[in-house]
């Protein structure tokens, strides 16, 4: 695996010198690749040799410690450019430095001055009130730093990853949700339509987004599926001329504020991964809204909402990919995007790590700077050497990324892992050097307390990282294989809903009459009696008809809907955990849920309850779940039988006049209507009988010997694949399902 | 004493009759006996089709011996070499020391496994499609594999439209004079054991028995009588087409008809009591297609030939020892063996203080089985059926048979998708 090195990392001794390889690319330079291509023994020693003199170079840099920018070794004076050093053929202790560019520090002054004069004096602002810098963000397009890593054509400035991970870098030096709108905008939210659009997407969206009228975002994360991809909710339907969306997406970074959003979402539920497609979804389009306003405890100038998807209409030119490629989208996007982050990460440390060098030699004790107390001093050494440790890391893995370094997702891995490690610890040891001053809002060393701290969480914790990490160092040795008939239907099982099988038959009408009629039709059909009721007050545990009402009910006024209703259908009066806990509408006996008491009768309505999962499971033995809620993308319809999407104030009154509002006859004794079966998984491929022993071949099982992967289609074995029991050809092998007549 | 009857001018029967076996292949009992068929044709040169199981080795000869009448044998071709009808392919080679064999290619490769001394004869070996002459008679060969053993073909005499079949269109009970499906009421008497031979000795190769009757769909106008190595030989014209709509539905794993095979295990007559209450809840609503079966007193051939023929099965079973009584395992695995697919099944699950054979029975049949549909209405007793759970097995009767709706009984529809 020879991995092309050019550039600056590249030692030109190490070029003149290496052995010609396959494809004549440059064999990487050692220290940066110990184990994947050993150099030459007699190259490792020079390389060793050649260490001291390399960092005597380096170590000039900071020498400049008291110019007016006093930062680590970006700081003046300007880094030799590479282009230079390689003219200099023959000082090739020279064609070791670690260096970024001329441009690339001229880029840094840039954004550093643009942070400190627009972002710097607001930031207080922005994080105390959760506030957007909407202006300083149109700022950076105007800069021309919203496509930095994006080709001209595309209006993007045709610049390196390396220099985008600068920008990061320089806007999170100051505040941290600054340089994650950027990261995410461009590596999450742009990347996608750049890697993976056709032309006609890339112009009418990668442009806009370069250019900073647009911003962007991306929508992975649901409340079932973070690092695990494979329990996205979210569907996306194929409506002939167009896609139908339905779901939710949480934590969304730029969520409201971005125009352009790729959201991933399950065209084949029952492929699990294989079944995620991307799509490019639009703010304003019917249907698509946001929840509220995360109020986060740092990056509080960054905006984080919640998407809902509710019957959007995707237009069929906006699938992103191939369908079914979504997972594999989603995965190149995050190995780049934790560039982002380690940008970030190291950006706020940077930021920390100065105001607490500033601070140590301000702050007077015992008649001196606190520096000079070995205390505060090898603390700053400390934080010093980490921050330039993750700095080569972040650089590196944007190079590599840049150059196309095959599985750069290691190298990207290591830089966020790292990074956010010890930004956490920068920050830590920044803010106790200042003391209970470090302690006090307003002071910038607190707020880089707080925001440090999402950056080992999000886009893949650093759990996650060490998982990827030790994924590229042992290969494939991976969990235990599962194998056989319990595995395949953990993987290609239905998805069985909190409260079992269930109809799931959602009626979605613009005419609420219409939706009444039906779901009393279908509970009519199904047996219920409505001339028939019980107490309201009848213990949750006896009753065989609740009606539950839960946060969507509003003021306390419409629980008088929720008393008719419950009237109507004969029903006890329940709630959800909410509604008696917090605002005491009811008596807290009167609340359904795991917690709560349980529901065993048959009739369950659920009135503007969304359907947390200690709620469904506590209504697991209903027989019949109604669901009323104005969200389509909420759990509950996903756990009932039959469900109205609108409004209770509207849906309850006809619900009540259609069930009837005359007194009750007194309920005999309970009896238990049947639930539905559950239907089973439609195999996703055929199972095919060997001709030469009656062997099966089920693509859900695979053929582990063989080391063919559960889920791999018959058609897609290799030619050479034989019967695992006896050896026959693949073209003698039969459809099960085969009828000859 | 020889014992031959003719099939055509040519072509002669000679195989034996075998009631002193108690269980083929040692496993299935049959009381009325098996006949092995062999067939001998007489042409320029001469051939036989197959030889049979070695205990009847003598009763072949002298018949083989009578026919050829002072001839030699020409040729043998092997269609299947499973013992039961390849055992004596030694004594003919032995004893007809000219003969040449013609067979396939994975079957020279058994002759060999069995130590049939092969190797100092003429071998021909022939594949799906070869054509082969004896003077007035040409025969084609087509390959079978998998109905029920790998190297199995067929051979049909283009000349005189005769199909052997080898297995196919088998079944139990010894010929004993008779030979035509004609000379019997085979509906009436013999369809019971035939489908136990099938489903028992074929039932798992489905797809393969399909893929058979695909190639014999091409030339079915050709065929005029189909001589299967076990039973009954068959006129085109007469009940074949039967035969065939019965392989079709068992290859299938379509039901032939709507109905319920109770199969109820029972240690002290508390299930026994629950299946029978059961029985008598489903005819009391007016189905009466019901059939009650004590599997500790049945052999589990009979209970899969019930299972291949009904719609609906139910399944009434102790906890034993936490585990699901042994004989009903047995039965749910032999199933699982014989790929028995596409049924209802309800469950009677009995416990005196753990039970668990419920799930666990419930568990086989969505695990290990494939498209049954287990049914939501369970009947659990503790120890013995009270009587407030009489409407448990109401609800049960009035489900099975409610159920019928959702059952075909037309394999064309067998693996249309289902509507849930």
């Amino acid at each position: 695996m020879v991995r092309p090195m050019t550039g600056f990392w590249s030692s030109k001794k190490q070029k003149k010198s290496a052995p010609p390889s396959d494809k004549g690319a440059a064999r990487p330079v050692k220290p940066v690749e110990p184990d994947r291509e050993p150099a030459p023994a007699a190259d490792e020693g020079e390389d060793v040799a050649k260490e001291p003199a390399h960092l005597k170079a380096e170590a000039a840099a900071p020498a400049a410690e008291d110019a007016p920018q006093r930062v680590e070794e970006p700081a003046a004076p300007a880094p030799t450019p590479v282009q230079n050093a390689s003219q200099k053929e023959t000082k090739e202790e020279f064609g070791m430095l670690y260096q970024t560019t001329e441009a690339h520090e001229k880029l840094r002054a840039e954004v550093r001055a643009f942070a400190e004069s627009e972002i710097a004096p607001i930031a207080f602002q922005l994080d105390q009130q959760n506030e957007f810098p909407t202006e300083a963000v149109k700022g950076y397009g105007t800069h021309g730093w919203m496509g930095i890593p994006y080709p001209k054509e595309y209006s993007g400035a045709g610049l390196d990853v390396l220099s985008y991970a600068i920008a990061v870098e320089e806007l999170s030096r100051v505040d941290g949700g600054a340089g994650v709108i950027l990261s995410a905008h461009t590596s999450l939210g742009t990347f996608p339509i750049a890697e993976f659009g056709n032309e006609e997407q890339k112009r009418k969206y990668l442009v806009p987004l370069c250019t900073g009228e647009h911003i962007g975002a991306f929508g992975l994360t649901e409340e079932n599926a973070g690092s695990d991809a494979s329990g996205t909710q979210t569907t996306a339907v194929d409506k002939g001329d167009h896609w139908l969306l339905n779901g939710s997406k949480i934590f969304i970074t730029n969520a409201p504020k971005a125009d352009t959003y790729v959201v991933f979402a399950s065209t084949a539920p029952e492929l699990g991964n294989h079944g995620i497609s991307a799509f490019i979804v639009e703010k304003g389009w019917d249907g698509f809204t946001f929840g509220e306003h995360y109020d986060k405890m740092g990056i509080r100038s960054s905006s984080t909402a919640e998407l809902i998807f509710n019957n959007v209409k995707v237009p069929k030119e906006n699938l992103l990919g191939e369908e079914g490629k979504g997972f594999k989208i989603a995965m190149a996007t995050l190995d780049g995007g934790r560039i982002g982050i380690a940008a970030q990460a190291l950006g706020i440390a940077q930021g920390a790590y100065e105001k607490a060098l500033a601070y140590a030699r301000e702050r007077i004790q015992f008649n001196s700077p606190i520096g000079t107390n070995q205390g505060i001093s090898f603390k700053l050494a400390d934080m010093a050497t980490k921050i330039r440790a993750a700095r080569f890391l972040v650089y590196s893995a944007a190079e590599c990324k840049q150059n196309h370094v095959p599985r750069y997702g290691r190298e990207a891995a290591m830089a966020k892992l790292y990074a956010s490690d010890i930004a956490l610890e920068v920050v830590n040891d920044a803010l106790q050097i200042h003391g209970g001053s470090g302690f006090i809002k307003g002071m910038e060393v607190e707020r880089a307390y707080r925001d440090a701290k999402i950056t080992t969480i999000y886009e893949g914790t650093n759990e996650v990282q060490r998982i990827v990490i030790a994924s590229y160092e042992l290969g494939r040795l991976g969990k235990k294989k599962e194998t056989g008939k319990k595995a395949a239907k953990a993987l290609f099982g239905p998805v069985m809903p909190a409260t079992g099988p269930r109809k799931l038959k959602i009626f979605n009408d613009a005419d609420q009459q219409a939706n009444v009629d039906a779901v009393v039709a279908a509970l009519k059909a199904d047996g219920y009696d409505f001339s028939v009721g019980i107490p309201a007050d009848t213990p949750i545990v006896d009753a065989e008809r609740v009606v539950s009402a839960g946060k969507g009910i509003g003021d306390k006024e419409n629980m008088k809907l929720i008393e008719d209703l419950a009237q109507a259908a004969g029903a006890a009066i329940g709630s959800s955990r909410p509604v008696a806990e917090t605002l005491k509408y009811v008596p807290l006996n009167r609340y359904v849920g795991m917690s709560g008491q349980k529901f065993k009768g048959n009739l369950y309505v659920a009135c503007g309850i969304s359907g947390a999962k200690q709620h469904l499971k506590g209504i697991k033995d209903a027989s019949t779940i109604v669901a009323i809620n104005t969200n389509a993308g909420a759990p509950i319809f996903k756990n009932c039988d039959y469900g109205i999407v609108g409004d209770v104030n509207e849906v309850l009154p006809l619900l009540t006049k259609a069930f009837g509002t005359e007194e009750k006859q007194p309920a005999g004794e309970m009896v238990k209507i049947k639930r539905p079966h559950m239907p089973k998984p439609d195999p996703i491929g055929p199972t095919m009988v060997c001709s030469g022993c009656g062997y099966e071949y089920v693509p859900e099982l695979g053929d582990a010997e063989a080391e063919i992967v559960p889920g791999t289609l018959f058609s897609e074995l290799p030619s050479d694949w034989v019967c695992p029991e006896c050896a026959e050809p693949k073209d003698n092998f039969v459809d099960r399902t085969h009828l000859g007549l | 004493m020889y014992c031959v009857r003719n099939v055509t001018d040519d072509i002669y029967w000679i195989g034996a009759n075998d009631h002193r076996t108690h269980l083929f292949e040692n496993i299935h009992p049959i009381p009325q006996g098996v006949s092995y068929n062999c067939y001998v044709l007489l042409d320029e040169k001469t051939a036989m089709f197959d030889t049979i199981e070695w205990g009847q080795g003598r009763q072949m000869m002298s018949n083989l011996e009578h026919v050829l009448d002072g001839r030699d044998l020409d040729y043998l071709v092997v269609n299947h070499l499973e013992p039961d009808h390849a055992a004596s392919t030694g004594l003919i080679l032995s004893r007809y020391p000219n003969v040449k064999v013609i067979s396939s290619e994975k079957c020279f490769m058994l002759m060999h496994q069995f130590g049939f001394d092969v190797d100092a004869h003429e071998q021909i070996q022939v594949k799906e499609g070869d054509t082969f002459s004896f003077g007035k008679h040409t025969v084609t060969f087509v390959e079978a594999p998998m109905v029920h053993w790998p190297e199995v073909m067929v051979t049909f005499d283009l000349t005189e439209g005769v199909l052997f079949s080898a297995d196919a269109f088998g079944g139990f009970i010894a010929n004993d004079g008779k030979l035509w499906s004609t000379d019997v009421d085979w509906k009436a008497n013999n369809l019971d054991e035939i489908r136990r031979y099938h489903c028992n000795i074929v039932g798992k190769y489905g797809p393969h028995v399909q893929l058979l009757l695909g190639k014999a769909a091409t030339i079915l106008d050709k065929i005029k009588i189909v001589c299967p190595l076990h039973g009954l030989i068959y006129h085109a014209d007469d009940d074949l087409m039967t035969y065939i709509d019965k392989l079709n539905h068992w290859s299938s794993y379509t039901p032939e008809e709507k109905g319920v095979l109770i199969a109820y295990a029972s240690m002290y007559g508390n299930t026994e009591s629950a299946a029978q209450a059961l029985a008598s809840a489903i005819c009391e609503k007016g189905f009466t297609n019901v059939k009650v079966c004590d599997i500790s007193e049945t052999h589990v051939s009979y209970l899969i030939a019930d299972v291949f023929k009904y719609s609906h099965l139910v399944l009434a079973s102790p906890t034993y020892n936490l585990n699901i009584y042994p004989v009903m395992e047995n039965f749910l695995n032999e199933m699982r063996m014989l790929n028995m697919q596409n049924r209802h099944v309800a469950i009677i699950e009995n416990g005196s203080w753990a039970i668990t054979s419920g799930d666990l029975m419930q568990e086989f049949l969505e695990d290990e089985m494939k498209d049954m549909t287990v049914m939501n209405e369970r009947i659990s007793i503790a120890s013995s059926l009270s009587g407030d759970k009489k409407r448990d097995v109401d609800d049960m009767a009035q489900a099975i048979i409610d159920s019928m709706e959702e059952v075909t009984c037309d394999p064309a529809k067998r693996f249309e998708k289902k509507q849930h």
